[in-house]
């Protein structure tokens, strides 16, 4: 990247300066917005979405689309607390087992996503939509429409115990992003993502098995699906078939907002952080200013379109698909 | 295509189908039975199939609706399996047209119970009941100028649940447990939705005998508890220490409310709750939630289809019952602190025996228009 431009740097960072104006306008109007109780609350509600956004992050720099997170998610929530009240129901007796084990089924889940997808040849919108329906489906049928409770103390200190004000899942949530951050621009697997993503031909003949990352994508995205199922687990307190709704709308747009492009090749997992910082900005703020909330929804929607307009270079693309 | 010419049409269709059958059989004079013109039904069916329509299995609602339906098809000595299920996947057209295709298969000879699933789609799935002289109660959602008592018998009842009084009811013991005064904030369910609008009205009912009572602010939270914990969390920073009570719309709301207090180590915080769900109820027995409502889906499942195939083998006629029979509210149980563990022994615990032959015993009198 040649950072030399200012209208390349200006694009790089408007996502970040949209962020900082959203927060300086709220606090401008109430400004209880910008104490350290409110943004805790805040860092708290991106938790999971942020999980959500970093797994389909992968997937989207690869040029494909993942829309199974909502069904990856309330199925991993309920045989997550399935699992953890059969090993006992306390963290300390032996029930941290289910979380190894529920990362194992989040990378199961997106390996078959990927594996409908590539194998079957069936476009990744598809594959992943219908392999939601099909995780939503399975947390019907192991509930049976139930709600089920974790009421665990050591489990729920990843909302209830605070480090500097914020809550621990926060704290472990800015690792994982680390994480996300490393295997993306110091691994082969997060170089050969945009390599797929940047153009599949020139990779394929460049010798990198396009297959074999496009499954190994989906399969990490499996396993922040499953990170994000367990920290709604911890904040809630409970798991059901619906655990995951809405977490589609949000994670796709939040990568959007932040400027990873749907074409593939560009942006990334600090792309992603800065937009599910935004939605979430939006959605206390228009709450803690007072805004009526039929406006809210529109107003949403306005500011998305805007913050996508003002993030994404239109001059690297001949067009939007 | 006006409904007139496809309300014919099917009509033809139908009638030449059953005509051509029945005159294989050869009971011609059994051939026709809406010919005679609406209203005008069989006297009696004999050993009708029952049938309940509905949304889904993927809610606790539902799946309870459903049990109170094969509990009632059980007591007359029939398996659960003689119950059918027509599920409309939440689409009005699914719903009408399961129900004509059922209407032609059991050539009429039926019981059915109903949720049209939108309140326009109620008019088209009775007419086709009454034109195949088959029986239906309908339970929540009917237009209000459309009346069982304009069919004649085969529109056997409407039943809807009114969640204004019990949504006041909640307020009040929430007022009361504030003392009298303070600010209060209400999570609502979809602003559309009816039971979330009678559910604020009810609020506001209670608000105006509270005159120290503020109401801060009342906002959709969709009915997910996700959304009600974000929710409750800017609340907490726009009005901080000023909210002194919770009025939730939903016990799936309430949920959320508990953990986004929790999350800020606030335990002790007054909140009401509805729906009556077995968490819910179990967290009013903890005192964590101060009251909820249950609206006994189970029992509006089994009465439903028993008030349809009772009036269809002539054990009542409809059309001689007072009006108050006919379109009447169901059953709304408020569940507080004081009665939580015995709503808990006698609903969830064990499954009540229902007589259901006592149609109206239960019920909360005839449904009112405004």
């Amino acid at each position: 990247m040649n950072s030399k431009l200012t209208r390349e740097n200006v694009i790089r960072w408007a996502p970040a300066l949209v962020l900082l104006g959203l927060v300086v306008l709220f606090t401008a109007i109430n400004p209880a917005f910008l104490t350290q109780r409110n943004l805790a609350r805040i860092a708290l509600a991106a938790t999971p979405p942020m999980m959500v956004a970093l797994g389909v992050t992968f997937i989207i720099v690869m040029g494909s689309i993942d829309l199974s997170m909502e069904g990856a998610v309330s199925l991993c929530a309920v045989l997550f607390c399935l699992i953890f009240l059969k090993l006992g129901g306390s963290l300390g007796a032996g029930a941290w087992l289910a979380i190894p084990a529920i990362l194992i089924c989040g990378a199961l889940y997106g390996l078959l996503t990927g594996y409908v997808h590539v194998r079957l040849q069936i476009p990744s919108f598809m594959a992943s939509l219908a392999m939601g329906f099909v995780g939503t489906g399975a947390a019907v049928l192991v509930t049976g429409g139930d709600i089920v409770r974790i009421n665990d103390d050591v489990f729920r200190a990843l909302l209830t115990w605070r480090i500097l004000g914020f809550p621990l899942m926060v704290h472990i949530a800015i690792l994982l992003i680390l994480l996300a951050w490393f295997i993306q621009n110091h691994t082969t697997l997060g170089r050969n993502f945009y390599a797929v993503g940047g153009g599949e031909e020139l990779a394929h003949a460049s010798g990198v098995n396009v297959r074999r990352v496009r499954l190994a994508g989906f399969a990490l995205a499996g396993v922040f699906y499953a990170i994000a199922a367990i920290f709604q687990v911890a904040r809630l307190g409970q798991a059901e078939s619906v655990t995951g709704a809405n977490l589609m709308f949000i994670a796709i747009t939040s990568v959007v907002v932040g400027g990873v492009a749907l074409w593939g090749g560009i942006g990334g997992v600090l792309n992603a952080v800065v937009g599910v910082l935004i939605v979430n900005v939006i959605g206390n703020g228009m709450v803690v200013i007072g805004l009526p909330s039929y406006l809210q929804d529109g107003l949403l929607g306005v500011l998305v379109i805007i913050a996508v307009v003002l993030s994404t270079d239109r001059r690297l693309v001949s067009f939007a698909k | 295509m006006s409904t007139f010419i496809k309300d014919f049409i099917d009509h033809e269709v139908m009638s030449r189908r059953k005509l051509l059958l029945a005159g294989a059989a050869g009971m011609a004079t059994m051939a026709v039975p809406g010919a005679f013109g609406r209203g005008q039904a069989r006297a009696a069916l004999t050993d009708p199939t029952i049938a309940w329509s509905y949304r889904d299995r993927a809610s606790a609602y539902w799946n309870s609706v459903l049990s109170g339906g094969e509990a009632f098809v059980e007591s007359i000595g029939r398996s659960k399996s003689d119950l059918v299920s027509l599920i409309s996947e939440g689409s009005s057209e699914k719903s009408l047209s399961d129900i004509r295709t059922f209407l032609a298969r059991t050539n009429g000879n039926c019981a059915i119970a109903c949720d049209p699933n939108d309140s326009p789609n109620a008019r088209p799935i009775v007419e086709s009941v009454a034109a195949a002289g088959a029986y239906i109660s309908t339970i929540w959602n009917k237009t209000d100028d459309l009346h069982p008592w304009d069919f004649g018998d085969n529109y056997v009842s409407h039943m809807t649940w009114s969640d204004e009084q019990p949504a006041e009811q909640t307020a009040r013991i929430l007022f009361e447990a504030m003392g009298g005064s303070g600010g209060v904030v209400h999570l609502g369910g979809i602003a559309a939705n009816n039971p979330a609008v009678e559910r604020l009205a009810g609020l506001h009912n209670a608000l105006a005998d509270f005159p120290e009572i503020e109401l801060l602010d009342a906002q959709p939270a969709d009915w997910d508890t996700t959304k009600a914990a974000q929710l409750m969390s800017s609340f907490l920073t726009r009005y901080g220490d000023r909210i002194t009570g919770v009025h939730c719309a939903a016990d799936n709301i309430a949920y959320g409310v508990i953990e986004a207090l929790r999350a800020e180590g606030i335990t002790d915080m007054p909140i009401v709750a509805y729906d009556g769900n077995p968490e819910a109820v179990k967290l009013v027995m903890d005192g964590q939630l101060l009251a909820t409502v249950f609206t006994n889906p189970f029992w509006g499942g089994g009465i439903s289809a028993a008030l349809a195939y009772h009036a269809a083998i002539g054990t009542f006629k409809p059309s001689e019952e007072p009006q108050e029979h006919r379109e009447f509210y169901g059953p709304t149980v408020l569940i507080t602190q004081a009665d939580a563990a015995e709503f808990q022994a006698q609903y969830l615990d064990s499954t009540p025996e229902y007589d259901w032959e006592d149609f109206w015993g239960p019920s909360n009198g005839q449904i009112q228009y405004r």
